[in-house]
């Protein structure tokens, strides 16, 4: 408690100003800190989505540009689902924006988590449809620097691989003294290699892993990716409507890349194969790998995404940038006896 | 087309309320008897409250926003000279789990946003104006920059209120407030830009 500088009865307050006490905070576990990255970016994304363009004809009609190239039993509840959203635009985006904040208090608050996370993957799969036809992956659209394989799937990778469970049984490198059935002397299960190993176990959250980043390779490579001036104009275009500093980078970077796009693309489709085997890997090698892996992912938020053109106004999230982030996070070795003992504190 | 007016008011109630809840904790401490001690978020959250209701409501606004940039600026210093005090005695990692980090912030914000909306839209209609107000905004970066850091703390506050931390504490109430106002005004930052 404090006091501010009134004292002696010589002014009429004779109050004192004073902040209350608060028990210490509580320090979240590596995994749980993740939770709480996801949670944010829920909660930034429900918020978005209460933008006023959202409540406009716009929002839907946004939706309806993803079905063209789609197979039709893919575009067909696209276009239904935009047209629907566009005759209804304020009532069902305000569902939507309450839904996502929803989720993303959920996953903050302890009690909900597993609801919320579970829910959170139900939605993500319905938008990356509906709203993201399923991220341009299937009509040649998808581009690692604009956020394929779609924002909105990695919400759901990241929701089944933080899931508050312990999956039992071999998983990565056995730990010195680990005896066959996957436990060590101390009694307690064999721990996780990296966080994202808990819930689903080491080999599943490696080739998940592998997949996404091989897929973002492979995206890097595509015909309209690849052209010469295609990441040029995908960058300068960016610029527009931007604040001064952030077109100034979108234009520098623009003007860096010029019509060397099939570098760039062939660059970084090879340091997305080298950070997808990275988690095979031994741990310091790994650990350089994920490194690149935030360099990349933070290289596509600021050039690919213009920080998913929030400042642009009219966003309808962050993008993939901040996700690629966590997932890393989500990958980084654990120390030496430091996965066991949070496993042991989350029983 | 601007935000919708019922989801302003609704907020603008929320503010009301939060507002109520703060005033009647800082009766409750009863001000007035010598040597009791009134709690500064408290302060802090019944003028925020009073304040951004009236930002999002037209009807409801009470003073110029000159005035409030002069109170939040003071409510800024007094934040700002509490967190340094105890990053001082505490250490900058213990921030983290203090009251005063995350109210600096939401002064600092209170400040922004009542020096950032452009003068017609302050003038006018409040939040309901911000819609065609967008190119005039000062600074769009610092509102994502503020949205940023309020997102991230209230996560941190429901996970610490939903743990074993705030179980018997009267604190509690204090943080469920901070976590509607920082929401809210995530929420108002956001649709400024």
């Amino acid at each position: 408690m404090s006091d501010l500088a009134v004292r002696d009865g010589r002014v009429p307050w004779r109050g004192r100003l004073g902040t209350e006490s608060v028990p210490a905070a509580e320090a979240p576990d590596a995994r749980r800190a993740l939770q709480l990255g996801l949670a944010g970016i829920w909660l930034l994304d429900a918020l978005l989505q209460y933008q006023q363009v959202m409540f406009t004809r716009a929002f839907g009609q946004m939706l309806a540009a993803t079905a063209p190239g789609n197979p039709g039993v893919i575009a067909r509840p696209i276009t239904w689902d935009a047209t629907l959203i566009e005759h209804h635009a304020v009532a069902l985006n305000a569902v939507f924006a309450t839904v996502q904040l929803l989720l993303g208090l959920g996953i903050a608050f302890r009690p909900l988590t597993r609801f919320a996370l579970a829910a959170s993957v139900a939605w993500s799969l319905a938008v990356w449809w509906l709203g993201e036809g399923l991220g341009g992956v299937l009509n040649g659209t998808a581009n690692p620097a604009t956020g394929a394989p779609g924002a909105v799937i990695l919400y759901a990778l990241l929701a089944v691989l933080l899931w508050p469970a312990d999956r039992a049984g071999p998983a990565g490198a056995v730990p010195a003294g680990a005896v066959p059935d996957g436990t060590v002397p101390d009694g307690t299960a064999e721990a996780a290699p990296f966080t994202a190993a808990r819930a689903v176990g080491a080999r599943a959250a490696r080739w998940l892993w592998l997949v996404l980043w091989l897929s973002l390779a492979w995206f890097a490579l595509q015909p309209a990716n690849r052209a010469p001036l295609a990441l040029h104009d995908l960058t300068a275009r960016l610029a527009d409507g931007e604040p001064r500093w952030l077109a100034g980078i979108e234009n520098g970077a623009a003007a860096v890349i010029g019509s060397h796009g099939l570098a760039v693309s062939i660059a970084l489709a090879a340091a997305c194969v080298i950070v997808a085997a990275g988690v095979w890997l031994p741990r310091p090698a790994a650990r350089a790998t994920l490194v690149l892996a935030l360099l990349v992912a933070a290289a596509i938020w600021v050039v690919g995404e213009a920080f998913g053109m929030i400042l642009a106004g009219g966003a309808t999230d962050p993008n993939s940038g901040p996700l690629l982030v966590l997932l890393a996070l989500a990958y980084w070795p654990a120390k030496q006896g430091q996965a066991r003992a949070e496993r042991a504190a989350s029983c | 087309m601007l935000t919708p007016v019922w989801i302003l008011d609704v907020l603008a109630g929320v503010m009301l309320a939060v507002a109520g809840v703060s005033a009647a904790r800082l009766a409750g401490a009863r001000p007035w008897r010598r040597g009791t001690v009134v709690t500064d978020t408290d302060v802090g959250h019944l003028l925020m409250a009073i304040a951004m209701a009236g930002m999002l409501a037209a009807g409801l606004r009470t003073l110029p926003g000159a005035a409030w940039v002069a109170i939040f600026g003071v409510l800024t210093c007094w934040f700002g000279y509490r967190v340094a005090r105890d990053a001082r005695a505490s250490g900058v990692r213990a921030l983290a789990g203090r009251h005063c980090t995350p109210h600096l912030v939401h002064s600092g914000a209170m400040v922004y946003m009542f020096l950032a909306l452009p003068p017609l839209a302050a003038a006018s209609a409040g939040m309901a104006g911000m819609g065609s107000a967008g190119p005039g905004l000062r600074y769009p970066s610092l509102a994502f920059v503020f949205a940023l850091i309020l997102a991230a703390s209230t996560v941190w506050d429901l996970d610490q209120l939903s743990g074993r931390r705030y179980q018997l504490a009267p604190a509690a109430v204090t943080v469920g407030c901070r976590i509607i106002m920082s929401i809210t005004m995530a929420f108002m930052l956001l649709i400024m830009i």
